[in-house]
């Protein structure tokens, strides 16, 4: 039951501390290893059975298969089931997002201003970047 | 590592077997090399999942009244009285000892240290294997199994 030391570096205490385990378990009494021996006999038949079914018949290969249709089958009851057609996003509600994309997009006023603030950013960025990589002012 | 853990031997020995069942039959066309880990995987869920059952019984089981148990109706196994051929009783008495404070301290600690100590230095498996066993980095393993023997040095150190 004992195996060879995996780590070079490994310490007397890890080394005692495994030695300690493997006599604990060499040290197991017979009731606690017939019942070993029987959960591993039941488990190799288990084995044995699993293989012998057909692949479809394996609840395994439905559990994934199954769940993504749980998902898409409780996803479509839920849209469904709301009232009077409103399916989670109102026109009013879209309303705000299509103006905020008129804000950015446009090219007066603040946000113009913004954008060319920061393309001035990123022409600063740039020269100080160059400028560092020059070394030291001359 | 069970036993360790729940510090009850059938517990420990429903939960092996539980788990060498579900290896059995969920993981048996997997590579032979991925067995080992795997099932130290699903123990290590089993353990913590009766852990986690053990504790909400006993919070439901304080408020039902005649819920002791009594240990004079405990079935008796009949191999509980077969004598076991093994070590003599003064040096199986020292090795106890010892490894019921090595138990002790290894309760201690934390769950994931010990989980990392007792697969890496008990059960022998390497830093990748027990990553996979613990679900969880490399590095991280690294790190609570060097945590774990510092640990248990530090509080072992006087009594053995």
């Amino acid at each position: 039951m004992k195996e060879p030391m995996q780590d070079t570096g490994q310490s007397a205490f890890e080394a005692r501390s495994r030695e300690l385990f493997h006599d604990s378990v060499d040290a197991m009494d017979m009731r606690m290893r017939s019942r070993l021996t029987q959960a591993r006999h039941a488990a190799l038949d288990a084995a044995a059975a699993a293989k012998r079914r057909p692949w479809f018949l394996r609840i395994g290969t439905w559990t994934p298969a199954a769940g993504v249709t749980a998902a898409v089958l409780l996803g479509a009851a839920l849209w469904f089931s709301l009232p009077g057609g409103n399916h989670g996003l109102t026109a009013a509600d879209s309303q705000p997002s299509l103006e905020d994309l008129d804000i950015v997009a446009s090219s007066d006023e603040g946000a113009g201003d913004a954008i060319e603030m920061l393309q001035n950013d990123l022409d600063f960025y740039d020269f100080s970047d160059k400028a560092s990589n020059s070394g030291p002012a001359a | 590592m069970a036993q360790v853990a729940l510090r009850d031997p059938d517990d420990a020995l429903d939960v092996v077997q539980d788990a060498m069942l579900k290896l059995a039959r969920s993981y048996a066309s997997r590579p032979s090399a991925e067995w080992r880990p795997l099932f130290y995987r699903i123990l290590e869920n089993g353990i913590r999942d009766l852990q986690r059952r053990r504790t909400v019984r006993k919070k439901f089981m304080v408020w039902l009244p005649g819920t002791q148990e009594d240990p004079d109706n405990d079935a008796q196994d009949p191999l509980d009285n077969v004598p076991d051929g093994g070590p003599d009783a003064p040096e199986l008495m020292m090795q106890g000892q010892a490894m019921e404070q090595l138990e002790v301290s290894l309760r201690a600690l934390p769950a994931r240290q010990r989980e990392a100590f007792m697969l890496r230095n008990f059960e022998g498996l390497d830093v990748a294997e027990t990553a996979t066993a613990m679900g969880c980095s490399e590095g991280s393993v690294k790190t609570h199994y060097s945590r774990a023997v510092h640990a248990l040095r530090e509080h072992l150190s006087e009594v053995w």
